[in-house]
């Protein structure tokens, strides 16, 4: 099978530099908004709009894009809302939305949403789903012990509104609610796709295999996205459905220039404040409870697995070495990438193609370059 | 953290729930109600007070390693869940002390059921909401910044170093299921039950209310606010001392509680 090849941007607030994130306790809660000038966030949403167009223009099958809350490098509050500007500024591309913290919002109003999303967009939606980093949760005031229950009924929650016709009761621990009668509904039955993301937490490729959901490993390594890989595959065969590509993807951060030379000084951008991004307490990061005791317990016996890049000290070498960096010219890029689908065979290759003040014509020549050339290429494969 | 070994350990079991127990001493039953960090076990002012009490002090359901009983979310659960061991221990007109997050659950139990409380002693207290100050942010701090809190001058804390040590991988799990329960209990409303002091104007148990003064996580005003709530409640503020009087000052703290304890009838 051919990958699909999506592109994605975390829309970055790209003036922020190291200097000014270093005097503070964390690089997300602490940081003041202070620093934030919606004047300039202005023009940098529109130039990422512009991005989005031309990846659907010059061929990707699909956009990413997700949300993130108290962050500087996301500046996405809400993944409904880019995925509805998505459905303007494009006419083909899927819109692969990973996705909505559901565990923290009001699950009737995320199903009504999407499903209106659906309709718009004329069916292009894959839902994904997300328990978000525990800062996500904290920013909603939300306990982050309840988050794993939350999401749990969140989840279930939203696919009968999709799915059972309404009025219907609903008396969850978490979100109760007596008459449910969304009229909305997805134009995809029985409803839109659902992908389930992960940093690496084998919890995570569990549940997603359990629900025989695709899962998009975001922010690994190859080796170890290996690793989460066999374990999907375990469970799956556990549940009792055969899985394949069409159930995995690899997200990584790529450059496409003229050159390699160029490319490769690109590039470095996608290290822009990397000590920071997710600095801060392990309060912030991985609060008691956020995970369960059984996903501490799998983890302790699967010591290989980490949690993704978060706290690994690698170089920009090093990070190309493990894939989760790739910049070249257009033969290398290809190069590379079909070394990727040939040691993980995944069903969708997540091109996260900007960071930090990237220059947006850089940007939109590396879309023309992975577009026109890189894509082709994989696809006559 | 001075656990001594005079501290008896057993355990109570409470429906399916089996958690740790120290108790000791002889005397009217008082029992001690741990704050959110957990159960430290047998300390050197149980010790005191079991010269003339019988000290029970329990770990609270989901601390200290234990699961959480599946339908215990609320403090408002820890509280049914430790009226049945009131019962299970066969405590009659007993003393009911709690610290930090147990002077919360110690507050709702007298609120609940006082018919059967000699005294209720609350010690730097969560459970009500300052109207002019601020409780301090637990959770999402660093251990740093939680130990900084806990004391007014760590200097006055005997054995201040098993506060600093690295914890044993035994350890590490119970501080972890602490933190995780306490968390679940009291994320939200954030320490305080915004009722409670309506609750308390009906409780006329003879309370003692003890507070340090500089208490930098629960300020001094929960300590004003729960006095005017208890119509017969006594408020003794000690002076020079963080959260936790009964470590930082447990001279002054003994004193306190026994000089309230031997005026009651």
């Amino acid at each position: 099978m051919s990958a699909e090849v999506f592109w994605f941007s975390e829309q970055p607030y790209g003036h922020v530099t190291s200097q000014d994130l270093e005097p503070y306790e964390s690089g997300r809660m602490h940081f003041p908004n202070t620093n934030f000038d919606p004047e300039k966030a202005h023009v940098l949403y529109n130039n990422y709009h512009d991005q989005y167009a031309l990846a659907d223009e010059v061929g990707f099958d699909g956009i990413m894009s997700n949300e993130h809350h108290s962050a500087y490098w996301c500046m996405k509050p809400s993944v409904n809302i880019d995925a509805a500007v998505l459905t303007k500024v494009t006419k083909r591309a899927k819109i692969a939305m990973l996705g909505n913290v559901i565990a923290v919002n009001d699950p009737v109003k995320m199903a009504e949403e999407i499903a209106m999303l659906d309709c718009i967009s004329g069916g292009r939606i894959i839902s994904g789903f997300v328990r978000g980093t525990a800062v996500e949760t904290l920013h909603a005031g939300i306990s982050p012990t309840e988050n794993r229950d939350r999401f749990e009924e969140a989840h279930d929650l939203i696919v009968k509104c999709w799915t059972d016709p309404g009025p219907f009761r609903w008396e969850g621990r978490y979100f109760p609610h007596r008459m449910v009668n969304p009229w909305v509904v997805p134009m995809q039955k029985p409803h839109p796709p659902v992908w389930f993301p992960g940093t690496g937490s084998p919890e995570s490729v569990i549940w997603a295999a359990k629900h025989q959901y695709p899962y998009m490993n975001l922010g690994s390594l190859l080796d170890l996205t290996k690793q989460l890989k066999d374990i999907y595959f375990e469970t799956a065969h556990e549940v009792g459905f055969e899985p394949g590509p069409q159930h995995f993807g690899y997200l990584m951060r790529c450059l496409v220039a003229d050159t390699d030379e160029e490319a490769q000084e690109i590039g470095r951008t996608f290290l822009w404040t990397e000590d920071h991004r997710n600095r801060g307490p392990v309060e912030f990061n991985d609060p008691p409870g956020y995970q369960s005791r059984e996903a501490l317990r799998i983890k302790m016996s699967r010591p290989v697995i980490g949690t993704g890049t978060v706290g690994r000290r690698m170089s920009y070498e090093d990070l190309q070495e493990a894939h989760n960096i790739v910049v070249g010219s257009p033969e290398t890029v290809i190069k590379k990438l079909r070394y990727v689908r040939e040691t993980l065979d995944p069903g969708y290759i997540l091109i996260y193609g900007n960071e930090g003040n990237m220059p947006h014509e850089a940007v939109m020549r590396s879309i023309e370059l992975l577009g026109t050339k890189v894509i082709p290429a994989l696809k006559e494969d | 953290m001075t656990t001594t070994q005079r501290g008896n350990k057993t355990s109570v079991t409470v429906g399916n729930t089996e958690v740790e127990l120290f108790s000791g001493g002889s005397g009217p039953a008082l029992l001690f109600l741990h704050g959110a960090g957990g159960n430290t076990g047998w300390q050197a002012y149980h010790e005191e007070l079991s010269k003339s009490h019988t000290v029970y002090v329990p770990s609270q359901p989901g601390f200290n390693g234990t699961d959480r009983p599946d339908w215990v979310y609320t403090i408002n659960d820890v509280c049914h869940f430790n009226l049945d061991m009131v019962q299970k221990l066969g405590l009659d007109q007993y003393i009911l002390m709690g610290s930090s997050m147990g002077g919360w659950i110690a507050a709702e139990m007298a609120a609940m059921c006082s018919h059967n409380l000699k005294a209720l002693i609350l010690v730097d207290a969560a459970g009500v909401k300052p109207e002019n100050t601020e409780i301090a942010e637990i959770f999402m701090v660093s251990a740093e910044t939680r130990l900084k809190q806990r004391f007014h001058d760590s200097a006055q804390v005997a054995n201040y170093d098993q506060y600093t040590r690295e914890l044993t991988p035994e350890e590490q799990i119970a501080e972890h299921s602490n933190r995780e329960m306490a968390s679940r209990l009291c994320w939200r409303p954030y320490l305080h039950n915004l009722s409670l002091p309506n609750y308390l104007t009906k409780v006329l148990t003879p309370t003692l209310i003890v507070w340090g003064k500089q208490d930098a996580i629960i300020p001094v005003e929960c300590a004003e606010i729960y006095q005017q709530a208890i119509p017969n409640s006594t408020l003794k503020i000690i002076d020079n001392c963080g959260h936790s009087p009964a470590v930082e000052k447990p001279q002054e703290f003994v004193r306190t509680v026994t000089e309230f304890l031997s005026k009651l009838v």
